[in-house]
């Protein structure tokens, strides 16, 4: 913006100069204010999210010195509950938490050493297939990486 | 040495600022129309910078571009905004670039010397739409799967070259996660680069031959003798402008707000497509009006019945500079064509509207 | 006879006459006469006994071509000289049992037909006689996939059902239960005639041992259920278990409902507000409608923060739990007590709301968007009226 050529003198500041002065004066903290609401949102952006990735393809299962042998735990994944359990031996594996048959959600049972459902005793072995009752196919099972002490799963590659 | 002095010895700022400070806009019945080109220079300026946003956080494949887009429009902060004035510019430049060239046709402001600046603009006319195409099948949901779907089969209809287009537009024989990918590239590498150029040489050519005024102007001033009043460039102009963008942006923020552009299911290779799948509303009317055709016409598609006139008049368009003897009786014609353009245009969008599924 | 023409068509009048009453002994509702009429040489090439190398005469044992149809309770002994036979099964097909003519004596189709009741079902009534197929093919009248229609053909019949002083419901009843939906959607596992009544010793499961049929599929219930209040009780009374509130043919999707003091709930048909139970039916009842309640304010919270843009993932993962537990609740019903029902309640109504909760949030957030677009929108109109001024007052070209 070009300021328009006015005369200089030692005078007072004509009266025109002075309501020209608070325009652009009004202009500016109106026209920062509508910088500031275009900058500010874009900063926001660029700063990295508290959860850096989307959590469908690969998700934190909680902590691995937490997860006992012959013991499993429920986790969300991507929308579902999955299953992690670490078998007796110590081995980590991840399934689909939702049966195969009406998508209840599976627990594991340390007395029968299967996944089970309760809702109509479908009952799965430790490699997520489907070996008794009313599911018809087997559990989709996950990837399963520790990293430091942390679980992670991911969907098979 | 102030900054401005050791500047100008490098860059010819002062003569720069000299040719601003003299550049003048002419001002008659229709100079309303100036200020569409700049409108639509903003919403593509929106449209990069959003754009460039979104590319740190996109993912361009299959498997991961919805959830990336989902993850975009629920955990970054302001993703949501960023993405819907994306998708919302995108429109809106459309809609804004139409204007501006039928401004241009009705005004005339193609003719000599500005052929080049017409062929330029034009130009970046149809690749806008090329934008809008490519970057609808981004997000990879539903909607968009199935209508890249649907508009990427409508070049098969031309004979010889048809199939090979096809192929080629897909990156194979269907579309897949292969399209994805070469649609990103074309979006966000290859279209930008070639606008770029065209683009630039298009604004250079505006300011070195300053603004077309319409023959009817032109009529007025050898008949009365009175020049065309002019306002400055600076700062009469450029602050309608601003008012003009300014007014643009409230208007892509509000709609952001209460009109948050969707993002559907994911889309689903082998699922059947849903009832009354439709293309963007600025490709309406070729999609309607391809319904209309017959289904073969002398043993070819009959699709090409409508392929074959709007390659010509696209064609046409391309040419309009070179066939327009420019009389009064040749420019009343072309805006009668403009005009009968426009109401099929218009017509068809309006019938594919309210079309019920079929 | 004076012509040979004569003769000959004297022999055939015979022979029709003879074959009149046997034909007529041959239950109209049984597939045998259709297929006696319709060339059974032509069905038996696909029948599984040719593929073992039987022939006509392997089951018409006397007489010459064309057989007459055997007696309908010569039929079941007949199948059973190879069926019952161990060591003939096993070299043509050992996966086959050896015990179902035992099986079916034990039956009251079996019994009846070793009584000379020809009205009942015999081996070739379920399995076909002439082009019988294994059970497995799906084409077999006694494949799972056609059993419920194949038992239908006299059971649902009234007259032939009433001269046995039996309902001819069961069909009808099971086709409108959920298990026939379940069936028809494709769930193989669920229940049909054969499953609960087994195939050859078709018996009505006793009253007492109801429940224990349920539990191979609901084993949660029968378990909390046998160990529940209700169960000596039900022993005392007579009164069959699972099948009492739910049916044993025409069950349906139990309801909430179910469980109140006033008409026309299921507990009130025995209950009364005096009576030992009435506390926990009105705990359970509260309890069900509490959860129910949350869960839907949660779903319309949800539904209405996605209508208007805002994904709910998270919150639609929580509100999936909320029903899970809504499910055990409902479970745990069968306990007919406070524990575990209480506790299962408990969790689904805490999930309930903290899915609530996000919706909330997500409403909340676009609240908070809408406030700063309105801060924005100002801003940009101070701007914009400011704007407006100045050009107004640049000086006239």
């Amino acid at each position: 913006m070009t300021m328009e050529s006015t005369a200089h003198s030692s005078e007072a500041l004509p009266p025109g100069r002075k309501r020209r002065d608070v325009l652009g004066w009004l202009l500016g903290i109106w026209g920062a204010g509508v910088v500031a609401s275009v900058v500010y949102p874009i900063l926001r952006f660029l700063s990295p999210p508290e959860v850096p990735e989307d959590t469908s393809r690969i998700v934190s299962a909680g902590k691995a010195s937490s997860l006992a042998p012959s013991s499993a735990r429920l986790v969300p994944f991507g929308g579902e509950p999955a299953i992690v359990l670490r078998l007796a031996g110590g081995e980590l594996r991840a399934f689909s938490a939702v049966c195969t048959h009406l998508s209840c959600t599976v627990q594991y049972r340390d007395d029968l050493k299967q996944i089970w459902c309760a809702c109509h005793n479908g009952h799965y072995d430790l490699t997520g297939r489907n070996v008794s009752g009313p599911p018809p196919r087997p559990l989709a099972p996950y990837d399963v990486n520790v990293k430091g002490d942390e679980i992670f799963l991911s969907r098979k590659a | 040495m102030p900054v401005r002095t050791w500047l100008d010895e490098r860059i010819p700022i002062n003569a720069i600022e000299a040719a601003i400070e003299h550049k003048s806009v002419p001002r008659h019945r229709y100079s309303a129309f100036y200020f569409l080109g700049g409108m639509t220079l903003f919403f593509f300026l929106v449209q990069v910078v959003t754009g460039g946003l979104l590319l740190l956080y996109y993912r361009p494949s299959a498997s991961e571009a919805y959830e990336s887009v989902s993850f975009i429009m629920t955990r970054v902060p302001f993703g949501w905004l960023v993405r819907s004035i994306h998708a919302w510019s995108a429109n809106l430049m459309i809609g804004a670039a139409f204007a501006h060239l039928f401004s241009v046709i009705y005004t005339h402001g193609y003719r000599r010397p500005r052929e080049l600046t017409w062929l330029s603009g034009l130009l970046v006319f149809f690749i806008t739409f090329a934008f809008g195409f490519s970057g609808y099948l981004l997000p990879w949901n539903e909607l968009a799967f199935f209508a890249t779907r649907v508009g990427t089969n409508m070049p098969g209809v031309l004979p010889g070259i048809g199939d090979h287009l096809v192929y080629f537009m897909r990156g194979g024989k269907d579309v897949t996660g292969a399209t994805l990918t070469r649609f990103f590239g074309v979006h966000v590498a290859i279209l930008p680069a070639i606008t770029t150029v065209l683009l630039a040489t298009h604004l250079l050519l505006v300011q070195y031959h300053g603004m077309s005024v319409p023959p009817s102007e032109e009529t007025r001033v050898k008949r009365t003798g009175n020049p065309t009043p002019a306002m400055p460039f600076v700062p009469h102009f450029v602050l309608r402008d601003l008012f003009g963008w300014t007014l643009a942006l409230a208007l892509l923020a509000g709609m952001s707000a209460f009109l948050p552009w969707e993002l559907g299911r994911k889309a689903d290779l082998f699922a059947p497509a849903p009832a009354g799948i439709k293309p963007e509303w600025y490709f309406l009317w070729m999609f309607q009006a391809l319904k209309y055709a017959p289904a073969t016409l002398v043993g070819l598609s009959g699709e090409l019945l409508v392929m074959v006139p709007v390659s010509l008049g696209a064609l046409a368009l391309l040419l309009l500079p070179f066939i327009d003897p420019d009389t009064p009786q040749s420019r009343r014609v072309i805006k009668v064509l403009a005009t009968l353009a426009l109401i099929f245009m218009a017509a068809m969008t309006a019938l594919a509207l309210v079309a019920r599924p079929s | 006879m004076r012509t040979c023409r004569a003769r000959i068509t004297l022999l055939w009048l015979v022979a029709a006459a003879a074959a009149a009453p046997v034909a007529a002994q041959v239950p109209a509702q049984s597939g045998t006469a259709a297929a006696a009429v319709t060339s059974p040489a032509a069905l038996f090439r696909d029948d599984v006994h040719a593929r073992a190398g039987l022939t006509c005469a392997s089951c018409h044992t006397s007489g010459k071509p064309p057989y007459g149809p055997i007696g309908r309770t010569a039929i079941a002994p007949l199948c059973a000289t190879c069926h019952s036979n161990a060591e003939y099964m096993r070299k043509v097909n050992p996966q086959l049992r050896v015990d179902e003519y035992e099986q079916y004596l034990t039956s009251t189709h079996g019994k009846r037909m070793s009584a000379g009741e020809t009205r009942v079902a015999t081996c070739t009534d379920c399995h076909g006689a002439h082009g019988m197929r294994v059970v497995s093919d799906t084409r077999s009248p006694a494949a799972p996939q056609n059993v419920d229609k194949t038992c239908a053909r006299c059971h649902s019949d009234h007259a032939l059902m009433s001269a046995f002083g039996r309902d001819d419901n069961p069909p009808e009843d099971w086709n409108a239960s959920v298990h026939a939906a379940a069936f028809r959607r494709g769930d193989m596992s669920a229940p049909t005639c054969t499953t609960c009544h087994r195939p050859h010793a078709g018996v009505a499961p006793g009253l007492a041992s109801v429940t224990l049929v349920c539990a191979q599929c609901h084993v949660r219930e029968a378990e909390l259920f046998s160990k529940s209040p209700k169960k000596p009780i039900f022993d005392l009374l007579g009164q069959g278990g699972c099948m009492t509130c739910h049916s044993n043919h025409r069950i349906q999707k139990p309801s909430d409902a179910f469980i109140a003091l006033e008409q026309p709930a299921l507990c009130a048909t025995c209950h009364n507000d005096q009576m030992r139970g009435a506390d926990v039916i009105k705990s359970m009842r509260a309890g069900l409608q509490n959860l129910d309640g949350g869960i839907e304010r949660a779903s319309a919270v949800l539904d209405r923060a996605e209508r208007a843009g805002m994904l709910v993932d998270d919150g639609r993962l929580v509100l999936h739990d909320a029903r899970e537990e809504q499910i055990l609740t409902r479970l745990n019903v069968h306990a007919f007590a406070d524990k575990p029902f209480a506790d299962t309640a408990a969790k689904g109504v805490a999930d309930a709301a903290r899915a609530e909760a996000i919706g909330a949030q997500a409403l909340a957030e676009l609240r908070y968007r809408r406030q700063g677009l309105a801060v924005a929108t100002l801003l940009i109109i101070g701007f914009l009226a400011t704007l407006w001024v100045k050009i107004r007052r640049l000086p006239k070209t």
